[in-house]
């Protein structure tokens, strides 16, 4: 079996986040680190972030800094990474790429300990980088300009000391002087030693500054001292003039000031009033904002609150440390501060949001001074604050994140075209359920209702130069609508335009003059009044027209075509008669070139299921140039020009071409390349898109020409990054579409369906889902699906949280006691666990995240979701300390109750000092009112965490700690009836078909079990002989399975045929009760048969078709928020074609931050038949020639192995 | 392959061997022996049925002369009873032309004066019997035999050839209906049984269910000792 792999779905989390001028000038930029992608986001000028550029880079980004020369006008980007190798990147405007200016290596691949790339920090006068590993090796890198102003890198300088641990590093900013390094490091070769444990207690975390002496090019320890053992952070402070240098060390409860020379200045961090005395605050992320003038810092604690520090200095003597509090917001992995007064925060689970500065945090709040820290005999003393509602920061923008998918299902509850994908998401308060839809979100404008049943819909311009559309012209089967653009849309009759007749095509002729065409002639209206009207010979009306802005074509019916010219004096003149064989089905005209008085090529197709390419040239005008044959009958016909690119903003080289979209009477897009010269059709395309004839039509997106094809749901065909790209757009069907641009509108597209006239624009291009959002209250753990009634039972759990009731109890007290009235509706907040946006709520947990109780307390809930409604019909709260870790719905045999719901819990689950629980239980309920609504039946207690539960022949299976046991339903609680404890670990995952058992162990990858009924027996015949960390699976077939490793691996497992053969065919069962494996292993062992390491830890895996009618392929959702796929290739050839192609991108287009391809791949074990779609898929962004030196190899044109890159990719999306 | 310690051959080997016999079986005619439990195997040919250790003795054995004059003289007497069945049969073929050219149905075949049932009836079970083709027929008579020791008795009574024959049909069908009837008996029986293990009740030596220490039971349980006797 051979699968290819494709990413449907972008990690959306974020590692690290920096900001700077990457593309030179004054535009601010955030580069971020998505795990394996680093993307380039860009505010616009509405405030709303913009992907500019995304690459996988096939690597792990463990770091990420921005450096800028002195004197330079552009920042360059260095990166960490699992590669063993520095690389800096330039973004280059021009072409939209990063380049890569510089790659060293020093040092073994894979995110090892004593490799260096775990830690950056940067000179602040951009002369030197460090980087760093967790424990011992250290490298300064010297950086310089050569005499051509290009950025030279030094060989490495080592720092390295043996035994020490490093928690972070940060450049010490001393102006021009030899650049200092900082770090804070744990020395460890005592407590090595030391087997009393006594050193360890004692080990002391110290803060060293490691000096680069650039005239003897050396680095050596300048300074060490104790610091807190609690110091996790260091951030610079601005020096050299601007500041008094040193750094700041965050450390547990405190900020301390620390220079060489300087004593320490240390104040402690306010503490929220609710949080428990053993809980201490940690600095998380941090941004330094320095103006001429001034400089603060913005620190976020673990909790989400930003504290504003800021240093009162005479010159380089600090004299106080104040820390004031700033705003909440949820907590993030990096802020970024742009100097255009944004505030962009990377949430560490949830989605990203870009905040505006409203105030610098001028005003008074609760702040704690190093001059007012007081130490007593208890310790220093606290300075407590309660949360606020934001008054520095305003939110502007919001970026989705998916991180982590903790649980996710591919199903069609909504009995749409496609199946939905439901995904649980997210942390604590941030969770959610997002339902993901493939296809373009879009946002709706209008929806107003027409008198009738309009049948066409067209927007025109008065002039050529206008910016906004004039006139929506709505056709209805006997009339004409005419609606004026203006500050509000109205009914005009003044416009010129026939009323009483249908139209069939309205549009701009000439610079300034409108033109109506209706089935008994044309209407040519002037700009000065003036109306000429030409009318059809005969009793021959006109049944199909084709304009651009300087031509016409009507067809009569009858088959003859007509073909008008405007011509100097604006007159719309007849040139040329032309009689077809038949009937004409559709036409088209292409647009006019730059530059050009005519275009050279109409389309004409007809009920005989042909396409022909007509020519339009005075010299051989009506001549048919080519001719297509087609599977059925064409419907409509568009020219789409895709004018010449080099790069750029948006998109990748490709020279200037025109495609001939066709869409057919079987609902299948046609595509063709018409050569611009000859008229001649090649490289033809189709795609179904639905179950009607795709209509098409021309719109604007982003400034450039696309395609609306509306089908029985709509299409968008667009460029995009250098791809063209056809989605579908979440929205009911539409009849007929053009593009509308106004005032408030710049680009959008009216449509109408029905009786209603729709306004809408399209979002967020490039992406290939859009999600609806439902809170969850605490951290989703997993969900099954209620089949009867097509409802989610979701079970949810969070560490550290007070239940609902208490929180609710403290909430009331603390407004209360602060004299806010509670407006929020607090029983509905309880339900939702913080509705999004909720201004009136004061408060909102999703926000400010939950008070925190201690760390043995848990909080749990279980919730049956109607997805339909997306609300919430029974909520039970677990009590006493209880929570739940697994779910599955069962029927038991001959049982009255029907389909019961099994919910494994653990009470009192503690992971520190040692893993412990109180008791676990199996929670068995029943389905009240249509399965709304849950009872307890009873619970049994067990002697484990149940982590899998599952229904076999008509009992439960549950996996408690390292037993398989099955239960019966009893009538006060389960009744235990078979157990296998011969498992090693801990069983994860249970999954059965027919009489076999297929477990997942925590560590040990798969055992395959079958349960003998006549002895009552479980036995285990097959394992896996490979030790894998399970965090998915998933029953392929009889014999095979699919899991996921905790390392980032997907693989595939089968049992041999034979093996299978002789375990089935066992009549007597004495093979399988007396077969021994070796080492307390199974008999027989399963094979390996597919792997490929992801980069990504997968949570979930299903086997399910994302189109309709579609093959099927595995889906994977990830902790960092992607989603892929995995299919299963259909010919050898493909094989074939896609494993070249793969081998040729891995030469020519090495990845960007220097990791092998395939040692990446292959980064725990040698991938195995699985070819890398994502890398497939850069063949587009190659320069021009290296894709024909590729396809030359292939013996193909690059225009095919597009093609087949296309194909493959929607047989999957 | 197992990856503990270095003893890869051995499944191999295993395989190996058995990939041989499996060629070698091909060559054997399936049905001139028997594969024992204990692994060896029967030759059902010669008349002693002489016990050979494996496939490949077998083969050798097979090529011996005195298995050879033991098969033809099977293939002889084999072919004498094939003729003699196509005998049977014709005769059997003519009695029923004589009566019915058409020979539509076989009641109407019996209904004809000469027919003489007895001697018919002992044809066709001597052809049955013959041709070997029925053993299910064969022992339905085994087991029905009270009911066709009963048939006669009724068409004394009622004294109509026609319902001897006639009730001699059904008799045969409610034969194998209590057949197919004890047969779903039995496999009801064992999914009684089965249920009743899976539910963790265990059999001693005596056939007495009792309950398995390691499994628990409800209190109102059923108990197999009172339900399945």
């Amino acid at each position: 079996m051979y699968l290819y792999s494709l990413t449907l779905q972008r990690p959306t989390g974020i590692i690290s986040a920096i900001n700077g001028n990457f593309s030179g000038g004054k535009t601010q930029e955030i580069v971020v680190a998505r795990g394996k992608v680093l993307d380039l986001l860009r505010p616009d000028e509405n405030g709303k972030i913009q992907t500019v550029l995304s690459v996988e880079i096939f690597g792990v980004i463990r770091s990420l800094a921005q450096f800028r020369l002195t004197g330079a006008q552009k920042d360059y980007i260095v990166v960490g990474s699992d590669s063993g190798r520095i690389v800096i990147l330039e973004y280059n405007k021009e072409k939209n790429v990063f380049d890569k200016i510089h790659q060293e290596t020093f040092g073994k691949s894979g995110c090892r300990r004593i490799v260096p790339g775990q830690y950056l920090a940067i000179d602040p006068k951009g002369r030197a980088c460090m980087i760093g590993a967790c424990e011992k090796q250290k490298l300064v890198y010297v950086l310089n300009r050569d005499t051509a102003a290009r950025l030279t890198i030094s060989s490495p300088l080592e720092a390295h000391k043996s035994h020490t641990i490093v928690y972070s590093i940060c450049g010490v900013d001393c102006g021009f002087d030899n650049p200092i390094f900082a770090a804070i490091e744990l020395d460890y070769s005592e407590a090595d030693q030391d087997s009393t444990g006594l050193a360890a207690s004692e080990a002391q975390k110290h803060l060293t500054f490691y000096e680069l002496d650039l005239g003897l090019n050396h680095v050596s320890r300048k300074w060490s001292e104790q610091v807190d053992n609690g110091a996790n952070m260091l951030v610079t402070v601005p020096g050299g003039g601007d500041g008094p240098s040193g750094v700041l060390v965050c450390a547990e409860n405190f900020v301390i000031y620390k220079n060489q020379g300087h004593p320490d200045v240390r104040a402690v961090i306010p503490r929220r009033v609710d949080l428990p005395a053993e809980r201490g605050v940690l600095i998380v992320s941090a941004a330094m904002h320095k103006q001429k003038s001034m400089f603060f810092f913005l620190l976020q604690t673990e909790y989400g609150d930003i504290f504003k520090v800021t240093l009162e200095h005479d010159n380089d003597r600090v004299t106080e440390l104040k820390i004031k509090y700033f705003d909440t917001i949820p907590v993030t992995s990096s802020m970024c501060v742009l100097k255009s007064g944004f505030l962009f925060a990377a949430s560490e689970f949830g989605n990203h949001s870009l905040y505006q500065f409203k105030a610098i945090g001028d005003d008074d709040d609760i702040e704690s001074s190093s001059a007012t820290l007081m130490e007593t005999e208890e310790g220093f003393q606290p300075v407590f604050f309660q949360p606020r509602r934001l008054k520095n920061l305003v939110r502007i923008d919001q970026v989705e994140s998916l991180m982590p998918i903790m649980d996710m299902k591919v199903l069609n509850l909504f009995e749409e075209e496609t199946s939905q994908i439901f995904t649980l998401c997210g942390r604590g308060p941030r969770s959610s359920l997002r339902i993901l839809r493939p296809g373009l979100a879009i946002s709706e404008m209008a929806v107003s209702e027409l008198p009738g049943v309009p049948s066409a819909v067209w927007t025109v311009k008065k002039n050529i130069n206008d910016e906004f559309d004039a006139y929506i012209v709505v056709s209805f089967a006997n009339a004409t609508l005419v609606l004026s653009i203006g500050e509000t849309v109205e009914e005009v009759n003044d416009s010129g335009f026939l009323d009483t007749t249908p139209s069939l095509a309205v549009s701009l002729i000439g610079d300034d003059s409108l033109m109506q065409v209706h089935p008994n002639g044309i209407r040519h209206i002037r700009e000065d009044g003036r109306i000429n009207e030409w009318r059809t010979p005969g009793k021959r009306t006109i049944v199909k027209v084709g304009s651009n802005r300087l031509q016409v074509v009507i067809a009569l019916s009858g088959g003859e075509l007509i073909y008008f010219e405007v011509d100097m004096t604006g007159q719309l003149m007849e040139v040329e008669k032309h009689e077809m064989s038949g009937d004409i089905a559709c036409l088209d005209i292409a647009p006019v070139p730059e530059g050009r008085q005519r275009s050279r090529f109409l389309a004409v197709g007809s009920y005989d299921n042909t396409i022909r390419i007509l020519s339009l040239d005075p010299d051989d005008c009506m001549q048919i140039l080519s001719v297509q044959s087609v599977s059925s009958t064409p419907e409509s016909l568009l020219f789409l020009e895709v004018q010449a690119s080099i790069g750029g903003e948006d998109g990748a080289d490709h020279p200037a071409s025109l495609f001939l979209n066709a869409g057919l009477r079987t609902g299948v897009l046609f595509r063709t390349v018409v050569d611009m010269v000859t008229g001649q059709l090649s490289d033809s395309r189709s795609r179904f898109l639905g179950l009607r004839a795709p209509k098409l039509f021309s719109i604007i997106v982003r400034g450039k020409r696309a395609m609306l094809c509306l089908s029985s749901r709509p299409w968008l065909g667009y460029i995009h990054q250098g791809h063209f790209l056809l989605t579908p757009l979440s929205y009911e069907t539409l009849e007929y579409a053009a593009s509308f641009s106004s005032d408030q509108c710049a680009e959008g597209v009216v449509a109408v369906a029905g009786e209603a006239l729709r306004v809408f624009t399209i979002e967020r291009l490039g992406e290939t889902f859009n999600e609806t959002v439902i809170p969850l209250r605490y951290t989703p753990r997993k969900f099954v699906l209620q089949p009867k009634r097509k409802l989610l039972v979701i079970i949810e759990g969070d560490q550290g949280a007070f239940p609902a009731e208490e929180r609710e109890a403290a909430k009331k007290e603390c407004f209360e006691a602060s004299g806010m009235g509670e407006n929020g509706n607090g029983n509905m907040e309880m339900e939702n666990g913080g509705e999004d946006e909720d201004r009136d709520d004061p408060l909102s947990d999703e926000h400010y995240g939950y008070p925190k109780a201690e760390s043995d307390r848990w909080v749990s809930c279980i919730r049956v979701l109607d997805p339909k409604t997306s609300s919430t019909t029974c909520l039970l709260e677990l009590q006493d300390n209880e929570a739940a870790f697994s779910i599955c719905t069962v029927n038991f045999h001959d049982k009255e109750y029907g389909t019961l719901l099994a919910v494994g819990t653990a009470k009192g689950l503690q992971f520190f000092p040692k893993r412990s629980l109180t008791a676990g239980f199996i929670h068995i309920y029943r389905f009240l009112e249509d399965g709304k609504s849950l009872e307890l039946l009873h619970k049994t207690q067990v002697e484990g965490v149940p982590l899998a539960l599952c229904q076999f022949q008509g009992r439960l299976l549950a996996g408690i700690g390292p037993v398989l046991r099955l239960y019966d339903l009893g009538k006060k609680r389960l009744l235990r009836k078979c157990e296998n404890k011969l498992f090693p670990n801990t069983i994860v995952s249970i999954q059965t078909y027919r009489d076999r058992i297929f477990v997942g162990d925590i560590q040990e990858s798969f055992h395959y079990c079958k349960y003998r009924r006549d002895e009552n027996q479980l036995y285990i015949f097959a394992d896996d002989c490979v030790p894998r960390w399970l965090t998915a699976s998933y029953h392929v077939d009889f014999d095979t399975m699919a899991g996921a490793d905790k390392f980032g691996n997907i693989y595939f497992v089968r049992l041999p045929q034979d093996v299978s053969d002789e375990i089935e065919e066992d009549p007597t069962g004495g093979r399988i009760k007396w077969e021994q494996g070796k080492l307390n292993g199974a008999p027989n062992k399963v094979e390996e048969i597919v792997q490929f390491h992801v980069g990504d830890v997968a949570t979930c895996l299903q086997k399910a078709s994302l189109i309709p009618g579609g093959g099927e392929c595995m889906i994977y959702g990830t902790v960092m928020g992607s989603l892929g796929a995995l299919l299963a290739f259909t010919s050898r050839d493909d094989v074939d074609f896609f494993s070249h192609l793969e081998m040729h991108m891995r030469q020519e287009h090495p990845p960007l931050c220097g990791r092998d391809h395939m040692g990446y791949r292959s980064a725990y074990f040698p991938v195995k038949d699985v070819i890398d779609g994502d890398l497939c898929e850069q063949f587009p962004t190659l320069p021009l020639d290296l894709q024909r030196k590729i396809a030359d190899e292939l013996d193909r044109t690059p225009g095919e192995i597009l093609k087949k890159l296309e194909e493959i990719r929607n047989k999957i999306i | 392959m197992s990856v503990f310690g270095g003893d890869s051959w051995g499944r191999v080997a295993q395989h190996r061997k058995r990939r041989l016999e499996f060629l070698v079986a091909e060559s054997v005619d399936a049905s001139s022996y028997k594969k024992l439990s204990n692994g060896k195997y029967a030759c059902l040919v010669c008349p002693q049925n002489p016990v050979i250790d494996s496939l490949f003795m077998l083969s050798a054995h097979c090529k011996g002369s005195r298995h050879r004059t033991a098969e033809s003289r099977l293939n002889e007497r084999e072919f004498d009873r094939q003729e003699e069945l196509n005998k049977r049969i014709f005769l059997l073929g003519s009695i029923g032309g004589n009566a019915n050219p058409n020979s539509a149905t076989c009641s109407k075949k019996f209904k004809s004066p000469d027919y003489k049932p007895v001697s018919g009836e002992a044809l066709k079970s001597a052809w049955e019997i013959l041709s070997n083709k029925a053993p299910m027929q064969d022992s339905r008579n085994k087991t029905g035999d009270k009911e066709l020791s009963a048939s006669p008795a009724t068409d004394r009574t009622t004294n109509c050839q026609l319902s001897v024959v006639g009730s001699s049909f059904p008799a045969a069908e409610a034969s194998e209906e209590e057949v197919a009837k004890r047969f779903m008996d039995y496999r009801e029986r064992r999914e009684r049984e089965l249920k009743f293990t899976a539910a963790g009740w265990k059999r001693n030596c005596h056939g007495k269910w009792y309950k398995d220490e390691n499994v628990e039971f409800d209190s109102d349980e059923a108990d197999p000792n009172v339900c399945l006797f």
